[in-house]
């Protein structure tokens, strides 16, 4: 794909161009903030450096002036895009960084591949258009079909009346109070996606409402939370690109002043099945694409099955350098959740170093990680010994016994001897050895992972440069083929079927399949901010969870 | 002229503060950043929240501005460079920093958004854990100058900063002072990770320019305060006062974002467990010890 860029900003803002307009559009362009979508850990796991391209990651849409989008997004994500955009004050921008253009957007103003040189190309361009056309006579509106909200009309006293125009109650004659439609499940969705900030009323009683209003007489009838106060309850949506959670997550709660009452979490990114058949070649591409918080692994899951399919006998020397590649993903992407534990709690210095050394370990053969070693666990050994940190997470997001089928580090520090590298005699070979952290709260998950990252440099030592996983030559063979694979998230299995080199029929066992419905447990009765943490502790990947 | 000097002071001060702070952030130090940043806030669009409160949604900025810089019009500089030296200027500030609440409850309930509102609350749930360690370790050092009048507290650590004579104040007061401006680790109301910018969450453009300035006021505010109450104010050797009044300043207002940088948030639960339990009682048992030393010590 070229770099295509556009010749008039989109999200220009009205205004006619002066002097002192332009010193704001260069202002803009020297202060670029982006909001990313689907999240700040999918462009650095795809090795993307914001701050080298001079862009920072804005907490909010009101915050950005530049909406990034980082590969491809589902149809759920791209629609909610849309709302977030919209939320941009402008002078906005939009930059799509491989993928094709999300439908529900205006066009991009500048879209290039994906990668840093492209980025930092892009960035360039995008200044230049910012600080010559921030501002223009007559800029295009934005109203996308998605932003659209019905009113409808209730009688105050009958709850069934409901009218699509304003007139009288045909029961009592009262006059019908306009409402926003929402109640309906989809309606809802569209208008609370995004951070829907400002979308959501205060209960029953909005601003305005003349005369005294009595706490008793207004929480009479409301449902009473643990603590055994009444107050109005409010369901907000969390994600599907909020700072704190994954990106492409929307965790919704039903909060009761800041303690939640019930949560549910959702992926809007979720892995469809694919409905053709496609070559091999096409196939392992596609996976890896789809799953961007791990694309070394399926790549090497999807390769396996092929290989199995087509009756090859695994060859060890390939093998040890696919685990090598495999370990040094499970480092980075560990430090890429450390990053996102850093967001989620301000930890500035965290974030900084944890998105550094991620950055640093993906590009790293053998021998530089021996070389990052030191770093990585000096990291390691600050943070088990950061103040405040051990309150944060211990005894926070504790998984109740006998929780059915965890994987991964989540299975781990909840004592499971859950791990699919056991099984394997390679691992053995490299002298892999089983850590695990019995107490299965946040805090056990937090020591689980550290412990990881230095078995995994272990690992690499022993096995040598990493290989990226490629597909061993094969003819086109017909047959069926399954494989495990230890992701950095869990273990993950994939049945295939071949028909003349052709995959006709995939059966994907995601890491997060599972877990994801545990948040909804963790979430119960929390405050807020524990709660978030809860969740943020599974290192749930939205994109590994079957639709 | 005091007024007019004291006000630039504020402006440099936000300005360096957020240079610095912008370099903790992204590793450069880039000296023009900051008006570019604000230069670009005026420049976009100020969107009104839908069925907002709009009184407050407006006055939220600026009244958090107007307390941070009332709140500096009672801190002497130098003996004379002092907006209102006044009789019961200690007790003015208290006055003063009671109206960051009423801002940041403003700014929450404004903008009829869950974010906000959630983040308001926070700091009112906070309020006496926080704002009970502002006021005690202030009365300490009064008891010490026997006066209310900053320029007198001052002046009655020429021997002794505050500092050694009532470390246990100055501590209680830094992180109290930290937990009132919101700042990280105690950015409870805006929270980025948690609520999306909380209290912050609904501003752009020119709100929001004012909102980050009052922020940065509050900061120097907060710092110029501990200087005053605990580490001897403008006293010091060879520089000029106005000199020494400012590296102070600046270095608590340095030491504050620092602290921040380097720890994760904390719980909220926590806050306010530890403020009540171990807070009130040492800012008490400090105010016992002070006494005792005012007693005994001629």
């Amino acid at each position: 794909m070229m770099t295509e860029v556009a010749t008039t900003l989109a999200g220009a803002r009205k205004g006619r161009p002066s002097i002192l307009r332009r010193w704001v559009g260069q202002a803009l362009a020297r202060n670029l903030s982006c909001l990313v979508v689907p999240g700040p850990e999918v462009a650095l796991a795809h090795g993307l450096n914001l701050a080298a391209a001079d862009m920072r990651i804005a907490a909010t849409p009101r915050d950005a002036t530049v909406l990034l989008v980082v590969g491809e997004l589902s149809q759920k994500l791209d629609e909610a895009t849309a709302v977030l955009y919209a939320q941009m004050p402008r002078p906005r921008a939009i930059l799509v960084l491989g993928g094709s253009e999300p439908s529900s957007l205006p066009k991009a103003d500048v879209s290039a591949d994906l990668s840093q040189t492209e980025l930092m190309e892009a960035a360039t361009r995008l200044q230049r258009l910012l600080a010559e056309d921030a501002f223009a006579a007559s800029p295009d509106d934005f109203d996308s079909s998605i932003l659209q909200t019905k009113t409808e009309y209730v009688c105050p006293m009958h709850p069934e009346v409901v009218e699509d125009e304003p007139g009288s109650c045909p029961k009592c004659g009262m006059d019908l109070v306009a409402r926003e439609a929402g109640g309906d499940a989809d309606a809802g969705e569209h208008d609370h996606s995004g951070h829907g900030h400002g979308d959501h009323d205060h209960g029953d009683h909005d601003h305005g409402s003349s005369g005294f209003m009595s706490m008793v007489e207004v929480t009479k009838d409301l449902p009473r939370s643990a603590d055994g106060l009444a107050m109005d309850w409010l369901e907000v949506p969390f994600g599907p690109c909020f700072p704190g959670l994954p990106g492409g997550l929307r965790l919704t709660l039903t909060l009761d002043g800041d303690g939640v009452t019930e949560g549910q979490a959702t992926s809007l990114v979720a892995m469809g099945t694919p409905s053709e058949e496609v070559a091999v070649e096409t196939f392992i591409e596609r996976l890896a694409a789809a799953t961007p918080l791990a694309p070394v692994s399926y790549r090497l899951l999807a390769c396996r099955a092929i290989e199995q399919a087509a009756g090859l006998e695994p060859d060890p020397a390939v093998e040890r350098g696919r685990a090598a590649a495999l370990e040094r993903e499970r480092i980075a992407s560990h430090l890429g959740w450390l990053a996102q534990l850093g967001r989620q709690l301000s930890f500035v210095w965290l974030t900084r170093r944890a998105a550094a050394l991620q950055l640093e370990t993906q590009r790293a053969d053998g021998e530089q990680l021996v070389v990052l070693r030191p770093a990585l666990q000096a990291l390691i050994a600050r943070l088990e010994h950061t103040p405040l940190l051990k309150a944060r997470l211990k005894g926070i997001g504790a998984l109740p016994h006998g929780s059915q089928d965890l994987r991964g580090p989540v299975a781990r520090a909840s004592g499971r001897t859950e791990d699919a590298r056991q099984a394997d005699a390679m691992y053995c070979e490299l002298g892999f050895e089983l850590y695990i952290e019995g107490a299965g709260d946040a805090w056990a998950r937090f020591r689980q992972r550290h412990v990881e990252i230095v078995t995994s440099l272990d690992l690499v030592e022993a096995a040598g440069d990493p290989e990226l996983p490629k597909l061993r030559a094969i003819d086109s063979p017909s047959g069926t083929g399954e494989a495990t694979v230890e992701t950095p998230r869990g273990r993950s299995t994939l049945q295939l079927t071949l028909e003349r080199g052709q995959v006709v029929s995939v059966e994907l066992d995601g890491a997060c399949r599972q877990h994801i419905g545990l948040a909804a447990d963790l979430v119960e009765g929390q405050e807020l901010g524990d709660a978030l943490v809860a969740v943020g502790s599974l290192d749930l990947s939205p994109w590994e969870v079957s639709s | 002229m005091t007024v007019a000097i004291v006000l630039l002071t504020l402006l440099v001060g936000a300005w360096l503060l957020a240079v610095i702070e912008a370099w903790l952030t992204t590793g450069r130090l880039r000296p023009v950043a900051p008006l570019l940043a604000g230069l670009s806030h005026l420049g976009r669009e100020s969107i009104l929240a839908r069925k907002p409160d709009r009184l407050f949604f407006e006055t939220a900025p600026v009244l958090l501005l107007v307390v941070a810089v009332l709140g500096a019009a009672v801190l002497p500089l130098t003996p004379d460079l002092v907006i209102a030296d006044l009789a019961t200027g200690a007790l003015f500030l208290n006055a003063v920093l009671a109206y960051v609440l009423v801002s940041l409850i403003m700014a929450g309930w404004g903008p009829n958004g869950a974010y906000a509102m959630i983040g308001g609350w926070r700091f009112l749930g906070q309020l006496i854990a926080y704002s009970m360690l502002i006021v005690m370790p202030i009365t300490a050092t009064a008891m010490r100058a026997e006066s209310l009048l900053n320029s007198v507290i001052v002046e009655s650590q020429a021997g002794l900063w505050n500092i050694v004579y009532q470390p246990l104040g100055f501590v209680l007061f830094f992180i109290a002072a930290m937990a009132l401006a919101f700042r990280s680790p105690f950015d409870l109301p805006t929270a980025p990770g948690e609520l999306a910018g909380g209290v912050d969450a609904e501003y752009t453009g020119v709100r929001l320019t004012v909102l980050r300035l009052a922020r940065l006021v509050m900061l120097i505010t907060l710092s110029a305060a501990t200087t005053v109450f605990f580490l001897g104010g403008w006293q010091g050797p060879l520089l000029p006062p106005w000199a020494w009044s400012l590296i102070k300043t600046l270095a608590v207002a340095v030491s504050m974002l620092l602290v921040g940088y380097y720890l994760p948030r904390i719980r909220e639960a926590d806050l306010l467990g530890w403020c009540w339990k171990f807070g009130i009682p040492l800012a008490l048992l400090n105010i016992l010890i002070v006494g005792l030393l005012i007693l005994v010590v001629p």
